[in-house]
């Protein structure tokens, strides 16, 4: 029971006479059988006595008790909510399902690809030895030579590279292969000699 | 109808035997209170039972007859309460407090909240503990916790998310001291000033937890409307808070 509202707001007068409701007619008025004028009355004295008003609300709270102990006292449309909602997920499952597992294998593609490390590339490997790429213009610069070299990526919010990148001193150096991985818009670049 | 046939009737009995135990936790308290019913229901040649004039179903009668009968057991049990001496030398914001933890089980932080709202204390909360030690050390013997009463409002916090069944309660959990005391006064004062009718809604679905259908039958009202009158009494309540800068947390 809510303590609070019902100190705040509950009948506080406790009234010592005799003139209370009849017990009769108490339980009238909780079985709703009690013409306009009565009611008016009652409701009255209900709301300035605290004595009728404890006997009315326990009485309540006696008769909710003994119905919800009753067996097959289970309202029809609670067992009947219970059914429906079973359908309902039957019927989610039957209907969205295909949608689910198709959104969920389909989700978005892994790129893999293997690009010579032409000069282009290597320039912006070098900007500078940053790991993790978070500035967008050097994101984007990636995204573009991506691009132009084939691969259908179209956007890309992260790059990590596995180690820094340094430009070799041999002029004949060995061919320098990157390798790309792009899943969920973070690419992951790794530069590796060519055998 | 004959008085003597329901009272032996193993349905009666069980109806007494199951509020008495919905009432009392002490053992002793249930059994006592089953012998008194019974022997009130007997007596004067079963006058209360015959009192029943078939208006009602008997059923309900009966039940509010042993519901006014525990009342009466209650009083005779712990006598016409009194305020002990030691606490009514105190003043009146002593004999509430005591009446708050005692009779009614607060908590002595409860009864510090319903003694400002009331204007009873003025003081702020640490001079109140040192004021009621004295009253803590009075025996209680309708609350034997009464000593040790937890003074952390545990009790209060049980249902705090129980916000759809009770949104006024919830609401009056979840502010400070000084929100709370200020909500409870605008909440009573929202309360006094709606119909007769709108306050025994109010009383009985938000202060008795009664069930919106039950209440909506004792005000003649079908339950859905019932319910819509509720709702646009809680827009009533929100709004006068609102007024007093009391919003949720």
């Amino acid at each position: 029971m809510g303590k609070w509202v019902n100190k705040t707001i509950n009948p506080s007068v406790v009234w010592e006479s005799e003139n209370h409701i009849l017990i009769e007619d108490l339980a009238r008025l909780a079985e709703g059988a009690v013409d306009a004028d009565e009611r008016k009355h009652l409701i009255g004295h209900l709301n300035r006595c605290q004595r009728c008003y404890q006997i009315l609300q326990e009485t309540l709270r006696d008769i909710s008790a003994e119905t919800s102990t009753q067996p097959g006292s289970v309202p029809w449309w609670r067992t009947k909510m219970l059914y429906a909602l079973a359908v309902s997920i039957v019927l989610a499952l039957l209907i969205g399902g295909p949608f689910a597992i198709k959104h969920w294998t389909q989700r978005s593609p892994v790129i893999f690809a293997s690009l010579d490390l032409d000069q282009g590339l290597k320039d912006i490997l070098l900007e500078d030895d940053a790991l993790k790429w978070e500035k967008k213009e050097r994101i984007n610069r990636l995204l573009t030579a991506l691009q132009q070299r084939g691969l259908e990526v179209k956007d890309l919010n992260l790059v990590l590279l596995s180690n820094p990148y340094y430009q070799k001193k041999s002029l004949f150096g060995p061919k320098e292969i990157l390798h790309i991985r792009i899943e969920n818009k973070v690419a992951y670049l790794e530069v590796k000699e060519k055998d | 109808m004959d008085p003597e046939k329901i009272l032996s009737s193993s349905d009666l009995l069980a109806k007494i035997e199951t509020v008495c135990k919905r009432r009392f936790s002490a053992e002793n308290d249930k059994n006592e209170c089953y012998i008194f019913i019974i022997d009130s229901l007997k007596a004067d040649n079963f006058k209360r039972l015959r009192a029943f004039k078939g208006k009602s179903k008997l059923n309900t009668y009966l039940y509010s007859l042993i519901n006014s009968l525990i009342i009466d057991f209650r009083r005779k049990k712990f006598g016409r309460r009194r305020i002990p001496a030691g606490v009514a030398k105190l003043g009146k914001w002593a004999e509430t407090v005591y009446r708050f933890v005692c009779w009614q089980k607060f908590t002595f932080d409860d009864a510090y909240d319903f003694l400002r709202v009331d204007g009873l204390y003025t003081g702020p909360y640490i001079q109140f503990i040192k004021e009621i030690e004295p009253i803590k050390k009075v025996p209680c013997r309708e609350n034997p916790a009464f000593q040790s009463i937890d003074e952390t409002s545990e009790s209060a916090l049980n249902d705090i998310n129980d916000e759809g069944a009770n949104p006024l309660e919830f609401l009056i959990q979840k502010l400070d001291r000084e929100k709370r005391i200020k909500a409870i006064k605008v909440i009573r004062e929202t309360t006094a000033a709606l119909s007769e009718n709108d306050q025994l809604l109010v009383r009985l679905v938000y202060g008795s937890d009664q069930s919106v259908a039950a209440a909506a039958k004792i005000i003649g009202l079908p339950a859905s409307t019932a319910g819509k009158r509720l709702k646009s009494l809680l827009t009533k309540y929100r709004e006068k808070l609102l007024a007093e800068g009391i919003r949720e947390p």
